[in-house]
């Protein structure tokens, strides 16, 4: 793989590295390093990638990877993110949206951020970036029936929560 | 798209379930991008609104690109190999057309330029033709005479021979 195939074929996928790695951490310039470095490791490694079958599901690999040694060594907990999350929403308020609207976009995004990691992560291939359970399985190296395990517990923990907050007004 | 309300309860219902495939999804998040949407689903919604806006989230740095490609090693990057290469071709098409000309340099010093044809005038050209030719007739005619005395030369010898094979017998 030359530079060409790299920037066309490799970088364009940045955004959606970008996104899980914010999902891990919760704060965009650690996200962004995540990516960067990512990258560099793909191009290091592009001898490899002619045998790779999914190269994406292997830089997504990599990235939740990275992100995973990041937090250890932050040493961050688990629900840092929530508030982070919170602030990154608030950069880039659409126009069009009401307030309403955001504050429900916003409450879901804590009760996503208030998942454990694994729930997180499936829901957002899954949904967020509409992934396959096979790449799933591939990226998260989990077998069929833990990522569908925990999609389902991920999805229904979120529905019941929204339930919540619509009866009592949370 | 407008779908009616049962396809989406029962899409719904198999979505919780984990049951859909990515086009059913894909179905879901379509219809629910759609301004009036029932009460009943209203947080459902919420949600499906809430993935495709994260969806939306990029890097949105410009120079973000620079500075990946200016951290990855330019390992002979696609513009020096190319460089590389076309000097060494130059190089060797020089060397071609220096020998070409050194040779070219040999064979004219050593055969003379041909005479060159100035005759335009088809008379004129008969004349030196005719000049050439009679030259060349009496050079032969020369040369014959001269033959003649090497041929007088021989006579004698064969005389010789003849001589002394029949003093021999």
């Amino acid at each position: 793989m030359n530079l060409e195939a790299f920037q066309n074929r490799v970088m364009p996928s940045k955004n959606k590295l970008y996104r899980f790695a914010l999902r891990f951490l919760g704060n965009e310039d650690e996200a962004k390093d995540v990516v960067q470095e990512v990258l560099i490791r793909v191009w290091k490694g592009r001898e490899q990638m002619n045998e790779i079958q999914n190269w994406e599901a292997w830089c997504m690999r990599i990235t939740k990877n990275l992100s995973l040694d990041r937090i250890r060594s932050l040493s961050r907990k688990t629900t840092q993110p929530l508030e982070e999350a919170y602030e990154v929403r608030q950069h880039e308020p659409t126009p069009y949206e009401t307030t309403e609207l955001q504050e429900s976009m916003q409450s879901i995004g804590n009760l996503i951020a208030a998942l454990p990691e694994k729930q997180r992560q499936v829901i957002h291939l899954r949904d967020v970036e509409g992934y396959s359970y096979n790449e799933i399985c591939e990226i998260l190296e989990l077998d069929m029936n833990q990522v569908k395990v925990n999609l389902f517990r991920a999805r229904n923990a979120v529905r019941e929560k929204l339930m919540k907050i619509n009866a009592y007004g949370l | 798209m407008l779908m009616d309300s049962k396809r989406i309860e029962e899409l719904l219902a198999r979505y919780w379930e984990c049951e859909t495939s990515l086009e059913e999804e894909q179905q879901l998040h379509q219809y629910f991008q759609q301004k009036d949407i029932p009460e009943q689903w209203k947080e459902t919604a919420a949600l499906f609104k809430y993935f495709q806006q994260q969806k939306k989230k990029s890097i949105t740095d410009v120079s973000f690109d620079d500075q990946v490609l200016a951290s990855v090693p330019k390992a002979k990057g696609k513009t020096i190999s190319f460089f590389y290469n076309t000097m060494r071709i130059a190089a060797g098409v020089a060397v071609l057309m220096v020998a070409i000309w050194f040779i070219r340099k040999e064979v004219r010093s050593t055969n003379p330029p041909e005479t060159v044809d100035t005759y335009e005038d088809p008379k004129l050209a008969f004349e030196e033709t005719k000049k050439a030719l009679m030259m060349i007739s009496k050079s032969f005619g020369k040369a014959e005479e001269q033959a003649k005395k090497i041929n007088l030369f021989n006579e004698a010898q064969d005389e010789i021979r003849k001589k002394e094979k029949s003093t021999k017998m």
